[in-house]
C-alpha cells in the first residue's frame, strides 16, 4: 500500500495539471474586444443598449453561457433556454409554460428576435431594457423561482464562473447586476435578418405567386369603395422588422381574463391591451397570443378575419375593418387566408435557429474539455 | 331566523356599496404628462384642460369629411411647463423635439419650432372635443391635431405623454 501512495499522488498532480491547463486553455478560447452587431441598413439604428452595458464578444459568451445554465433556477433544472428554445426561434411550443414549482405561467413564452431594437419588453411591455426584464424570470416562484443571491453564491461556487466575470466585468465579484447585464448582451445579439422576405427586399429572392399576393393583403388596408383587398397587418406588424412597438386590443375576448396593460395603468382604455410582437419566425412560435389559444397560423388569421369580438377597449384600427361594402368583418376568403399565410413563412429565417453561435455553449465547452484531457 | 335575515341583508348591502365605491376609485382619469426639457413638468386630467384658453382647428379625418376639433394650442400648454418657446427659441433650443407617445405605443414627432407662432401659423393643438362632443373612447380623451396637414399620421390619438428632448 505505502510504494502506491506517491504514484497515486503523481498521477492526480498530472490530471490536476491537464484540467487546469485545459480550463486557461478554454478562458483563452474566448474572443474578447467590442461585439460588433451587424444587420441589413434597413433594419435601422434605433438600437437600445443601456450606456452602462456596452456589448462586448467576451460578454456575450458569458450571457450565452448564463442563458443555457440550470444553476440558475431553484431545482437546477430549468434554463431561460428551456422556455426560449433556439429551434423554435426561443420560445418552447406550449400554451403556458411549467416552472421550478410546476406552476403554469400566466403567459405564453415569447419569441426572442430583434430584440436589440426593443425598447419595451413583455406581452404588457413593462421592462424598459432587457437588463430589468431578465430579473421576472429568473426569480418568479413560477418560472425560475430562485432569488438573485443564491443565484450569485451558486455561480460563486463554479470553477468557471469567477474568472469568466473577471474577463467581462474587470474582478471576479459576481454580482445580481452582472448577472442581468450578461444576459442582456447575449440576447441583444439574436438578430434574425436571412428569411426569404430578407431576400425579397434585398432583391434576391423572387417570391411565388401566393407569396406576392400574401404581401399586398398583409400591407394593405382593406377599401372596398376602390376594390382593394387586406388585411392591414401591416399596420401593427409592418416594417422592415415586423414589429412597431404598439400595443393593442385585438378583439379577443369581450370581457378578458387577462386585462393586460390595465391592470398597470388602472386605465379601462388599456383592458386586454397586449404587445403587437414582431411576426419574425412566426411560423416557428406557434401556440399563439399572449395565452396560446391558437394552435396554428390558421387559427390567428381565421381569428383576424372572421372573429373579432366587440368591446369598448377594442383598437379602433381592427373595430369594423371590413372587404366588403358595409360588411363587419374582414371576410377574407379562403385562397386569401393560404396566400396570407404564405407571406407569413417567408419570415422564417433558418440560418437564425441553427447559428451555432445561439446555440448551447455548455454542450460544446464539455466537448472541448473532453478533447483537451484525452490529449 | 328574522334577525339573521336582517344580518344577511345588512351583510349585503354593505358588500354592494364597497363593491360600488372599489369599482368608482378603480376608474383612474387619463392624463397627459408634459416632461424632459421644462421647467414644470405637468400632469394634465381633462378638466385641467379647461383652464387654458380654447382653439378650434378644423380639418379632415380618415373619413375623408371635415370635423371640428377643439383644445388647447400645444405651445401654450408647453409654455406653461416652462419649454424655451418664443425669444428663448433660438440657438441650440432650436435642435429641440417634442415627443409625443400614444397609450398604443405609436410616437410622432414635432421639431419644437412648428409649434411656435412665431415661425408658423399652423395651429397645432391638443384636442379634446371634436364637433362639440369629447372624442370618441378609442381617439381621445386627448389627441393631437395639426392643422393643414395633409397626411393624418401625426395627429396622434389617445396621448398619454409628451416629451421635450435635445436631439443628440
Amino acid at each position: 500500500m505505502r510504494p502506491l501512495y506517491p504514484k497515486t499522488a503523481v498521477i492526480l498532480l498530472l490530471l490536476s495539471i491537464v484540467i487546469f491547463s485545459g480550463w486557461t486553455y478554454w478562458l483563452k478560447t474566448i474572443e474578447t474586444g467590442p461585439y460588433q452587431f451587424v444587420y441589413p441598413a434597413n433594419f435601422g439604428n434605433r438600437i437600445n443598449i443601456p450606456n452602462d452595458n456596452q456589448t462586448t464578444r467576451q460578454g456575450v459568451y458569458l450571457g450565452r453561457m448564463l442563458f443555457y445554465e440550470k444553476r440558475l433556477s431553484a431545482n437546477n433544472a430549468i434554463s431561460c433556454s428551456s422556455c426560449h428554445q433556439q429551434a423554435k426561434a426561443f420560445t418552447d411550443g406550449t400554451v403556458l409554460s411549467k416552472g421550478v414549482d410546476s406552476v403554469l405561467t400566466s403567459r405564453n413564452s415569447m419569441s426572442l428576435t430583434n430584440l436589440l431594437w426593443t425598447r419595451k419588453f413583455f406581452w404588457d411591455g413593462r421592462a424598459s431594457s432587457l437588463e430589468e426584464q431578465a430579473v421576472f424570470p429568473l426569480t418568479n416562484p413560477h418560472e425560475m423561482g430562485q432569488p438573485l443571491d443564491i443565484s450569485v453564491r451558486k455561480l460563486s461556487e463554479t470553477n468557471e464562473y469567477p474568472a469568466l466575470f473577471k474577463l467581462v466585468f474587470g474582478d471576479g465579484n459576481i454580482t445580481p447586476d452582472r448577472i442581468t447585464k450578461a444576459l442582456a448582451q447575449f440576447e441583444r445579439t439574436l438578430i434574425s435578418c436571412n428569411s426569404k422576405y430578407d431576400g425579397y427586399l434585398k432583391n434576391t429572392y423572387k417570391p411565388t405567386q401566393d407569396e406576392l399576393k400574401g404581401i399586398a393583403l398583409f400591407m394593405n388596408g382593406p377599401d372596398p369603395e376602390k376594390g382593394i383587398r387586406g388585411g392591414n397587418c401591416a399596420h401593427c406588424h409592418g416594417g422592415v422588422k415586423n414589429y412597431m412597438e404598439l400595443f393593442h386590443n385585438n378583439g379577443l375576448d369581450s370581457i378578458p381574463k387577462d386585462i393586460g396593460i390595465e391592470a398597470l395603468t388602472g386605465l379601462s382604455a388599456d383592458r386586454g391591451r397586449f404587445k403587437a410582437p414582431t411576426l419574425r419566425n412566426i411560423a416557428l412560435t406557434a401556440p399563439y397570443m399572449h395565452d396560446g389559444r391558437f394552435k396554428t397560423l390558421n387559427e390567428v388569421v381565421d381569428h383576424y378575419s372572421d372573429h373579432i369580438k366587440e368591446s369598448a377597449s377594442l383598437s379602433t384600427f381592427i373595430r369594423g375593418e371590413s372587404n366588403d361594402k358595409g360588411g363587419t368583418s374582414l371576410n377574407l376568403r379562403p385562397q386569401e387566408k393560404k396566400e396570407l399565410i404564405a407571406f407569413l413563412n417567408m419570415l422564417t429565417d433558418s440560418t437564425f435557429i441553427n447559428d451555432p453561435r445561439f446555440s448551447d455553449p455548455h454542450l460544446s465547452s464539455t466537448l472541448n474539455k473532453t478533447k483537451n484531457t484525452s490529449k | 331566523m328574522k334577525k339573521l335575515l336582517v344580518i344577511i341583508l345588512l351583510s349585503i348591502a354593505g358588500l354592494c356599496q364597497f363593491v360600488t365605491a372599489n369599482a368608482q376609485t378603480a376608474e383612474k382619469q387619463a392624463t397627459v404628462k408634459v416632461s424632459g426639457e421644462v421647467t414644470t413638468p405637468l400632469e394634465l386630467k381633462l378638466a385641467d384642460m379647461q383652464l387654458f384658453p380654447q382653439t378650434i382647428v378644423s380639418r379632415k379625418d380618415r373619413d375623408g369629411k371635415d370635423h371640428t376639433y377643439s383644445g388647447v394650442i400645444l405651445a401654450t400648454i408647453l409654455q406653461k411647463a416652462g419649454v424655451t418657446l418664443g425669444k428663448d427659441l433660438r440657438g441650440e433650443n432650436l435642435t429641440k423635439y417634442v415627443k409625443v407617445e400614444a397609450s398604443d405605443g405609436y410616437q410622432v414627432l414635432f421639431a419644437l419650432a412648428e409649434l411656435d407662432k412665431d415661425f408658423t401659423d399652423r395651429t397645432i393643438i391638443l384636442a379634446t372635443q371634436v364637433d362639440g362632443n369629447p372624442l370618441a373612447a378609442g381617439d381621445g380623451p386627448f389627441r393631437i391635431i395639426v392643422q393643414d396637414e395633409k397626411k393624418p399620421a401625426r395627429c396622434i390619438k389617445q396621448v398619454t405623454t409628451i416629451k421635450i428632448e435635445f436631439a443628440k
